[in-house]
């Protein structure tokens, strides 16, 4: 699955300064479909390059941090449950960092 | 006690005075000392305790698991214990909470909290009962005192072994206290209710009505002190004592100010409380959790372990935030209660008029010194039915704003913290809400002063 | 920019937003809970800030205001924001943007490029005040002569005083600042967990300083982080956000972290702490410190020689230490549990890389 990751507010500084990534990612053990919660296992192993704590508290992300689906907070399409689909876009926002 | 003599060296409360300036400067006192012990004994001698420089310290003879640090490195078991007492000791009279005359109900959960203050209670009024036998005119009664558990088991439900379990522990704990004998009422809290009205099934569809968890969680805890209040009222105690310690006052400071209760939370972590039917006091305010654990540790004083009514929702995670800080720095506690202790009590947070002509003069002294002067102004409060708090002025203003509909009184007259996570959101539901609650909660007074507004007309 | 509509809303749930009941949600509001699209979120968010404007009689017509600029997000939409409801609502106000540069490379240098963008895009004034004009030093220096202890003490103390002289030069008569609802909850907590009361009586006012030579005023009192960042985001606001070299863990803070924590469980809590810290029962008789000025440079002080002064001494000096730690207690009547900087930045998180209170 195609998806477009795009991380901001700072959280950029934790995948070597990139802010945008094109990844292909597919729901693992033959589930059938791909939600956010293994995508952010996936982001954590494979695109966090330094401390991952600042990224993900638990298996979610750390309070303070602002996830959009298709431009739509994550907290409207049910957080962790958010079913993706191809093409989506994915953006991670820090709200933690200096004003 | 040795805590009172002058000779005493160390950083205790060697008077009352004391006691701002130990609490100011924890770092200045302590550390110095501990260092001077570290250059002075050299070698493999441990230090001894830094109060009586003779004994070893409470971990040097062997500590519990995780109380390598703290009071347990500085103080050797009896230094600590006569340093905890003497902080017990000094809230009780300089706040007039116990009296010769009083009957005091202590309030017992199990935990070492309450173990910590029967156990105290039971000392005072074991000296006290030596004086009496041997003074000559036996002019000063003993007060008397009486112990209640409020069984949740309707609340929180336990497997009924376990729960019979608890209690003869409960049982065995008071009624192994040397005399004089201590009256041990064990009580339902469903006795809120009247007898015959089917309690238990009232509080379970009550409680069923509140969604939030913190809001039911904070719901049984007024439900808690109602019992409490009814069974001191009916059994003739004048004084509830409670075992609150610093660390869960703490607490109670951080998830008021986040509850938006920060007009009433001086009300409630103040000694003495006034504002019940009967007083309730907190001799327990200055010491730590982790005083009282090691205290229990030391002497063996059992607790026990019932229906651990489990902290949830945002109760819960201020309790986790308290604890991480108090890992930061093992003052924090103090500190939290020491600025909140700043904020302005209420009239009602002292002793109301004592007359008492049986008081030893010393004790009227003292209170005139640590009681609030009389002559602050004295301003009439208005009450939240639910917990009890002084409402605050825009609650007030929404108060005197009421149109007098039957339906939306109880949301009136309620706190906002109490109407957003207690009261239900849907107003048809007001009434059928209002008629669960226990009649004593509605009917209460309301102001401090005259002028009650009855909730119903 | 404005092509997001072009995907169609296939997911199941996805709902309207609940005040024009035609477009499809973008955010859930923290402080109503509401679902609304960003079109009337643009709106809601634009017109609260303006309802605190008007009701706390923040400004007057004709007044001169600078807009303390950082080139993070709160700065920067405060500036658009202001701009815009200056104009919408024929406030009279001249704005200017006001910009500390503390010289510290790779930062700020960075940061303020964000600022002079932002000058030409809003069409305000820019004034840029350095540590180096203003005192001789930069952050750079001053590191590299005291290291990583106590640096954040040097630079809180001076970013103040420079704000106050970058107004004074610009003659405005107040400074906003973007300081918002979640800064200003952690600020109530942090005086509680230090013991400063006279620190708490004053954090949750909205205009302070109106004793001192320039008030300062925060119009975003109420408005929650999580709004801002959307707002920024959903805007494409140019703001700068990376953590200062000097601190680069300072927002780790315990109670920040709390406040995240506490803002998922029950959003409203923010804003009860802003009511809690509103309806303390302070005593009025808390004494204040007496100001005076500094007898050095002329700054409001309530001692003999202002805070920057003793510090910017002891830098000459070679003596760095000097007016650190425990003294800092002088300043202030009742911060007697003022612990040492390496200690206090585990509890507090925004101690640097914005503008201090």
């Amino acid at each position: 699955m195609q998806l477009t990751l795009e991380f901001g507010g700072g959280l950029e500084l934790l995948c070597d300064s990139v802010k945008i990534h094109n990844v292909n990612v597919n729901p693992e053990n033959g589930a059938a479909k791909l939600i956010m919660k293994d995508l952010l296992a996936w982001v954590r192993a494979n695109l966090i390059k330094e401390r991952p704590e600042m990224f993900m508290k638990g298996d979610s992300v750390r309070p303070g941090i602002l996830v959009l689906v298709n431009d739509c907070d994550w907290e409207l399409s049910g957080q962790l449950d958010t079913t993706l689909e191809e093409k989506d876009n994915v953006v991670f926002i820090s709200t933690l960092h200096g004003g | 006690m040795a805590c009172n003599s002058s000779t005493c060296q160390s950083s205790c409360f060697r008077n009352e005075d004391n006691i701002n300036n130990v609490g100011e400067h924890p770092r200045d006192t302590v550390p110095i000392e501990t260092s001077k012990n570290r250059t002075s004994v050299e070698g493999e001698q441990p230090s001894p305790c830094v109060k009586c420089k003779t004994n070893r310290t409470i971990s040097a003879v062997g500590s519990p698991s995780g109380e390598n640090g703290g009071d347990a490195g500085k103080f050797c078991g009896d230094c600590f214990r006569s340093n905890l007492y003497g902080k017990f000791r000094l809230s009780v009279t300089s706040h007039a909470m116990i009296i010769p005359s009083d009957n005091v109900l202590v309030a017992f959960s199990g935990g070492s909290a309450s173990s910590v203050v029967l156990q105290f209670v039971h000392e005072m009024q074991h000296r006290a009962q030596k004086n009496f036998e041997a003074s000559r005119d036996r002019s000063l009664p003993v007060f008397g005192v009486g112990v209640a558990f409020i069984d949740e088991s309707a609340v929180y439900p336990v497997a009924s072994n376990k729960y019979d379990k608890s209690i003869q522990q409960i049982k065995s704990i008071v009624y192994n206290l040397p005399p004089p004998l201590k009256p041990l009422h064990i009580v339902p809290i469903t006795d809120i209710y009247p007898s015959d009205s089917g309690g238990k099934d009232r509080l379970g569809k009550l409680l069923d009505a509140v969604n939030d968890i913190t809001g039911k969680e904070d719901l049984i805890l007024h439900l808690r002190m109602l019992a409490l209040q009814k069974v001191a009222s009916e059994k003739g105690y004048n004084k509830l004592i409670l075992g609150s310690c610093t660390s869960s006052i703490a607490c109670h400071v951080i998830s008021s100010i986040v509850k938006g209760q920060g007009y009433s939370l001086s009300a409630d972590i103040q000694y003495v409380d006034a504002r019940w039917e009967i007083p309730v006091v907190l001799p327990l305010r200055d010491c730590t959790a982790q005083e009282l654990n090691l205290l229990c540790w030391l002497d063996g004083l059992k607790t026990v372990e019932l229906l651990n009514s489990r902290r949830a929702g945002i109760n819960s995670l201020v309790s986790s935030f308290v604890t991480l800080l108090q890992e930061e720095n093992p003052s924090r506690e103090s500190t939290i209660v020491r600025t909140a202790g700043k904020l302005k009590a209420f009239h009602f947070n002292r002793i109301p008029e004592i007359n008492d002509c049986d008081m030893p003069l010393a004790t009227q002294r003292r209170i005139k010194r640590y009681n609030q002067k009389p002559q602050e102004s004295i301003s009439s409060e208005f009450f939240c039915p639910i917990c009890n708090s002084p409402l605050d002025n825009s609650e007030l203003l929404s108060l005197s704003a009421h149109d007098g509909s039957q339906s939306s009184k109880l949301n009136v007259c309620c706190c906002s913290s109490c109407k957003f996570q207690i009261l239900p959101k849907d107003p048809t539901l007001m009434e059928q809400f209002y008629l669960l609650l226990p009649q004593q909660l509605v009917s209460r007074p309301k102001s401090s002063n005259h002028g009650n507004i009855s909730l119903l007309r | 920019m404005e092509d997001m509509e072009a995907k169609e809303p296939r997911r199941t749930g996805t709902r309207l937003c609940c005040l024009c009941n035609q477009r499809r949600a973008a955010l859930k509001r923290p402080k109503t809970l509401d679902q609304i699209c960003r079109e009337c979120f643009y709106e809601v968010f634009e017109e609260e800030i303006h309802r605190v404007i008007v009701d706390n009689k923040l400004f007057n017509p004709g007044e001169r205001i600078a807009i303390g600029a950082s080139g993070g997000k709160d700065s920067t939409v405060l500036a658009y924001v202001l701009s815009e409801l200056n104009r919408r609502h024929n406030y009279g106000l001249d704005l200017f943007l006001l910009s500390v540069d503390e010289g510290i490379t790779g930062y700020r240098d960075d940061s303020l490029e964000t600022v002079k963008r932002n000058e030409v895009q809003y069409g305000l004034p820019l004034k840029i005040v350095s540590y180096k004009d203003l005192y001789g030093w930069t952050m750079d220096e001053i590191v590299k002569m005291i290291g990583l202890k106590n640096n954040c003490t040097f630079c809180g103390v001076f970013r103040r005083q420079a704000l106050d002289r970058g107004a004074a030069l610009l003659k405005v008569d107040k400074l906003v600042t973007g300081h918002n609802v979640d800064d200003i909850a952690e600020t109530v907590l942090l005086n509680i967990l230090r013991g400063d009361i006279a620190r708490l009586s004053r954090c949750t006012s909205i205009t302070t300083g109106e004793d001192g030579p320039i008030p300062r005023c925060k119009p975003f009192k109420y408005t929650y982080e999580k709004e801002i960042v959307m707002y920024a985001y959903f805007k494409r606001l140019d703001y700068f956000s990376t953590e200062c070299i000097y601190s680069p863990n300072a927002y780790r803070g315990f109670a920040r972290e709390f406040i995240k924590d506490l803002e998922r469980m029950r959003p409203r809590a923010i804003l009860d702490i802003i009511k809690s810290g509103e309806n303390f029962r302070i005593s009025t008789s808390t004494k204040m410190p007496e100001q005076g000025t500094c007898e050095r440079c002329g700054y409001i002080s309530s001692q003999k020689w202002c805070k920057a002064c003793v510090l910017l001494e002891g830098l000459n000096r070679g003596l760095p230490k000097l007016g650190i730690g425990r003294s800092r207690g002088l300043d202030n009547g009742d911060a007697k549990d003022t612990r040492q900087s390496s200690r206090t930045k585990q509890i507090e998180s925004k101690s640097c890389g914005t503008l201090d209170f």
